[in-house]
């Protein structure tokens, strides 16, 4: 949590591994990202992480199911393969029913859910969700609340950015950011072990 | 591997479909650089079937001596207009000195009217002797007669007409032994060539009408223009023009410092000089084909720049979806290379149509090779003019491309 200018988005784009650091290191599971060069970057976006967005960022002439196939496409998975998965993922965040619908065909909750099933579906070690529910009226925030809590049950880690107080309630753990600083950093939750990812 | 080509032919087919007029009006410049070098080269292979036609027919091993090349090059008008003219006599010192000559004919032309009654037509006429047929092996006597030597000496006003006259003027009469007027003299006609044809397309060789020698100086010039044919016994046509220049210097008394004053038209000739005009078509084609495409390539190289920007979130998304810069470049390139395919085949297509239409006119057919040749080139285009925008969407930095609205 943070407010604008704290340095949210640029610590997601780091962790995100859309940026690399100008200083300092970062090493994701062993491997250092910021020697990484912009194809490493895509492998490991691609491989290990999971982005939602608040604009949810679909691309707006292909279906549900195909903008979920995206990640698996450039992950060089076999079309079989990519349709089982995405049907998978999609099945998951709830839209087994609206596989084959252009997202103007969608609410905007149905589309954070496909968003949020795109993220899920090379089962990436982070899910990065930048205020994923900023565009949406509260009962759909509510829901997707819910896919992420469901999410964080079954052992995926999630990084949430927020504005919001009862948002950032969901988390087990809080950082607040200010002026590019962490200020507090809150363990509340059963699963808030020390050794995360700072 | 497979499946990113797939995917990205999938998308570059969405967007060029999505935007259809813009498409269309991009892709312009390729399609007429297509329909022009395929128009070129149906137009050649059309000229070049006709000119084999008529060339079959007129092709053989027969020289002309002549005042005045067929085609005039850079002579001097003077030069020529002072030429001492041709005689008749030429072809029997010919015969006599060469030993290439199997037949020598000498002709000596004009235009006229040939007049039947009320029925008139226009055409060409000349006076030659009896050996005429035997220089000429495409003049057949259809039926009826060629004139003899005698009617040749005493002047007889007979005439051998073509099969153009003979319909133009006799429809389905028989023409033998009926009257035509040639000026305003009478003539019977006593043959009837054979169907030749037209040459090139261009004139018929039906329409012809062909009378004594001494019939034709005796009513219509003295002194005419006249050119000599030779018909040679070799086919070695460079050997035999060689050695009849030689005497034909003799006869004229040329002395070894002076240029022949006369001329020694053959058929090649025509084919030298049909080559020439081919070439000039074919580099006028290439050039128009050359200038649009490059137009073409500027305009695909603007609406991928377009393209590139209006999708900058798009690849931003990707991106952060694991796109690395290969998969954006080829995802773009594949745009640009599949709207230069397609509009190289909306060319063909357009071509293939106007092809038939010409075809209505004179026998052409579209060639096969250049088509491909054509369909290459515009990828190739799609390629070199792709290259730019898209390495420029490769290069987008994600971050800044997400944020892009």
């Amino acid at each position: 949590m943070g407010p604008s200018g704290s340095g949210k988005s640029t610590l997601m784009n780091m962790i995100g591994c859309l940026d690399t650091p100008t200083n300092g290191t970062y090493e994701f599971e062993g491997e250092l990202v910021h020697e990484m060069d912009d194809n490493q970057l895509a492998s490991i976006r691609n491989r290990k992480i999971g982005f939602v967005f608040q604009t949810f960022n679909l691309l707006p002439k292909a279906t549900a199911l195909r903008n979920v196939e995206v990640p698996l496409i450039y992950a060089n998975i076999s079309r079989m393969e990519r349709l089982e998965l995405a049907k998978e993922s999609l099945t998951a965040v709830g839209l087994g029913d609206r596989m084959h619908h252009k997202p103007s065909e969608l609410s905007g909750g149905q589309r954070q859910r496909v968003a949020i099933a795109r993220a899920l579906v090379n089962s990436p070690s982070i899910i990065l969700a930048d205020e994923p529910t900023g565009n949406l009226d509260s009962k759909s925030g509510v829901e997707i609340m819910k896919i992420f809590d469901e999410l964080h049950d079954k052992g995926n880690t999630i990084i949430l950015v927020t504005h919001e107080e009862y948002i950032a309630d969901h988390a087990d753990r809080t950082i607040h950011l200010f002026d590019g600083k962490v200020k507090e950093d809150v363990r509340k939750g059963k699963r808030a072990e020390p050794e995360a990812i700072f | 591997m497979f499946g990113l080509i797939w995917e990205n032919f999938r998308i570059s087919l969405s967007s060029i479909f999505a935007n259809k007029s813009r498409s269309i009006l991009s892709v312009l410049g390729i399609v007429i650089g297509v329909l022009s070098v395929t128009l070129m080269g149906t137009m050649i292979s059309g000229l070049d079937a006709t000119f084999e036609k008529s060339m079959a027919s007129f092709r053989s091993n027969v020289l002309f001596i002549s005042r005045m090349d067929w085609f005039g090059g850079d002579f001097d008008w003077w030069e020529l207009r002072n030429r001492p003219r041709i005689k008749q006599e030429y072809g029997e010192k010919l015969r006599i000195r060469s030993q290439f000559v199997e037949a020598v004919a000498p002709t000596s032309d004009r235009g006229g009217s040939i007049i039947r009654k009320d029925k008139q037509i226009d055409t060409r006429f000349f006076g030659t002797t009896p050996e005429y047929l035997a220089t000429n092996d495409n003049t057949e006597i259809a039926s009826g007669r060629f004139f003899t030597e005698g009617e040749n000496r005493s002047g007889t006003r007979v005439v051998i007409i073509g099969a153009g006259i003979a319909e133009a003027l006799f429809e389905n009469e028989n023409p033998l032994g009926q009257h035509v007027k040639l000026g305003n003299h009478k003539f019977r006609v006593i043959g009837v060539t054979g169907e030749m044809g037209t040459f090139m397309g261009l004139f018929s060789l039906d329409n012809q009408a062909i009378i004594p020698l001494g019939t034709f100086q005796r009513l219509f010039a003295r002194r005419g223009w006249m050119s000599i044919r030779v018909k040679l016994n070799t086919s070695n046509i460079d050997e035999a023009k060689e050695e009849i220049r030689g005497h034909m210097r003799v006869i004229r008394g040329l002395k070894p410092t002076e240029e022949d004053n006369f001329a020694m038209p053959h058929s090649s000739t025509f084919e030298s000089q049909y080559q020439a005009i081919k070439l000039a078509i074919g580099g006028t084609g290439i050039f128009i084909t050359a200038l649009s495409l490059i137009v073409g390539g500027i305009g695909i190289m603007n609406i991928m720049f377009v393209s590139v920007k209006e999708r900058t979130r798009e690849i931003g998304v990707r991106k952060a979806l694991g796109a690395t810069q290969r998969a954006i470049l080829s995802q773009f390139l594949m745009e640009a290379i599949m709207i230069c395919f397609l509009g190289g085949l909306l060319g063909l297509g357009i071509a293939f149509g106007f092809s038939k239409v010409i075809n209505q006119f004179f026998p052409s057919v579209m060639p096969y090779g250049l088509a491909m040749v054509a369909i290459f080139l515009s990828i190739i285009i799609g390629i070199v003019s792709g290259l730019i925008p898209s390495s420029r969407a490769a290069r987008l930095d994600p971050i800044e491309a997400l944020r892009y609205e």
